[in-house]
């Protein structure tokens, strides 16, 4: 049988494949406890809880406004 | 370039990489899927689900994998076990429907096919011989030995892998069986520790054949 960390794994894996980086974060939580030591997963996983913090950042409504708020006070 | 910019760009790099990387590994989790969905299939067998139809279309969508060389040996294991355990839950040798025949034989062909799958090692050994002497009484009387041994090797260790070291130049140069099986033992405590024991092996079965060797000769 697969064990649960490597179908959660697996799911990580599908997720990402359909560009659904929230599930495959999920997945790669439920995954981890019982993925040691495996460098390929920690480096897909990290990668996939980067890309959510940049989505999140691009999201967030004052990713534009603060850089309009120096030019500002930069011309005074 | 500004900010939103600097990170649409990063953004980009990141999905792209995912991409690939999982694109890189589509082989293997096409395969995984596939053993997945034949797990489920046994697993629904005990609730009382007819795996018949959901099984032929496992046959019809992976037979390919016979003629391809996307699987590795433990993948044919893994789904040859899976196999043996659905053939005896649907007691296909005693179920003569046409369904069950087809799917019995698909499980012959895979079988066949894949012949990796069906061997096995098989441990054998006489029956019970009281003139063998009392098995369990020797293993008792091992046990304290090994751990005085242990005990012996573990002085002024920092770690049990010096033990280990110790424990397997005895049993090569020595013939010490005790050495040896304690050697076995460390050997498994670490591999169950996550630890590389690959280099310990290989010297455990060199200790094992001197000790065979030794054997013979007296």
């Amino acid at each position: 049988m697969l064990s649960h960390p490597e179908k959660a794994y697996l799911q990580a894996l599908m997720a990402v494949r359909r560009k659904d980086y929230m599930s495959a974060a999920r997945f790669f939580e439920q995954a981890a406890p019982g993925i040691k030591n495996n460098r390929e997963f920690d480096l897909l996983r990290e990668t996939n809880r980067l890309l959510l913090a940049v989505k999140r950042e691009l999201d967030s409504p004052n990713v534009e406004s603060s850089i309009d708020i120096e030019e500002k006070y930069s011309h005074g | 370039m500004s900010r939103t910019d600097n990170l649409k760009a990063f953004e980009i790099v990141l999905e792209s990489f995912l991409e690939r990387a999982v694109a890189a590994k589509e082989k293997r989790l096409q395969v995984a899927q596939g053993i997945n969905r034949l797990e489920q299939i046994d697993s629904r067998m005990t609730s009382g689900v007819d795996p018949v139809d959901r099984l032929g279309e496992w046959f019809a969508d992976h037979n390919r994998w016979l003629e391809q060389e996307n699987l590795k040996h433990s993948d044919i294991d893994r789904i040859g076990r899976i196999l043996d355990n659905i053939r005896n839950e649907l007691d296909l040798e005693n179920d003569e429907s046409p369904a069950s025949r087809k799917i019995s034989s698909e499980i012959d062909r895979w079988q066949l096919a894949s012949p990796q799958s069906t061997q096995s090692l098989v441990l054998k050994r006489g029956p019970e011989a009281a003139a063998e002497g009392d098995t369990v009484a020797d293993f008792r009387k091992l046990i304290p030995n090994i751990g005085q041994l242990f005990e012996q090797y573990a002085v002024s260790k920092l770690h049990i892998m010096s033990v280990l070291d110790e424990t397997l130049r005895t049993a090569e140069l020595q013939k010490n069986k005790e050495a040896l099986i304690l050697s076995a033992f460390i050997i498994y405590y670490l591999k169950t520790g996550g630890y590389k024991v690959d280099p310990y092996v290989m010297r455990l079965k060199q200790a094992e054949k001197a000790l065979e060797e030794d054997d013979s000769d007296a």
